[in-house]
């Protein structure tokens, strides 16, 4: 994430807490950007307001994960790195064999993976949880 | 204020968790707002910002 970016981010979120102090604000940032980077961005600000940071929560789209992890599988382990829960969504569309043998594909990035789906309500509360009890 | 990221490649159902816990907080009484990437393939249309609420922002590139 350049620096420009992260002081625009920096600067939005002041906005938004002088302006409407939300209780959550959440940040969908785009597929480039590792959680790493969205941590030390979130660092930046406190001198001037206060805020909580919560779970950094990262989404692994489980039907399409081979396509995917053979273009992009350096961001995704960037994803996964340092993110707080891991979820393997559209988890309605695949088996369960298929489910723990992603488990263990990425036991090495990931120490635990929550399977999500919101049309069936599958995780959803787990995520909840997540969020309200992060400290 | 607590802040929430939700990363993720293109199609992994960021938009989609998004709206389901901002719908199931504000249901419970909390207020929520967005910090966007402009270049999701979902978006978050307005009937929906308003009806829950929502104050959002978008970010170009990020």
């Amino acid at each position: 994430m350049g620096c420009s970016l992260a002081a625009r981010l920096v600067a939005l979120k002041k906005e938004l807490k002088r302006n409407h102090n939300p209780n959550f604000l959440f940040i969908e940032p785009s597929e480039m950007i590792v959680t790493q980077e969205l941590k030390n961005v979130m660092a930046m600000g406190r001198r001037d307001i206060s805020y909580e940071v919560g779970p950094f929560i990262t989404l692994i789209n489980g039907p399409e994960f081979d396509s995917q992890w053979q273009e992009r599988s350096f961001l995704m382990i960037g994803q996964m790195k340092d993110a707080n829960l891991v979820a393997l969504t559209h988890s309605d569309l695949m088996d369960e064999h298929s489910v723990h043998g992603l488990e263990q594909r990425l036991a090495a990035h990931a120490s635990s993976l929550l399977p999500l789906s919101v049309p069936c309500n599958v995780g959803v509360d787990e995520v909840m949880a997540a969020i309200i009890g992060h400290p | 204020m607590k802040v929430i990221s939700i990363s993720g490649m293109r199609d992994s159902g960021k938009t989609t968790l998004i709206r389901e816990l901002i719908t199931r907080l504000t249901s419970a009484g909390r207020s929520c707002a967005l910090i966007v990437n402009e270049d999701g393939d979902v978006s978050y249309d307005t009937d929906f910002l308003k009806l829950y609420g929502v104050a959002a922002e978008f970010l170009r590139g990020g």
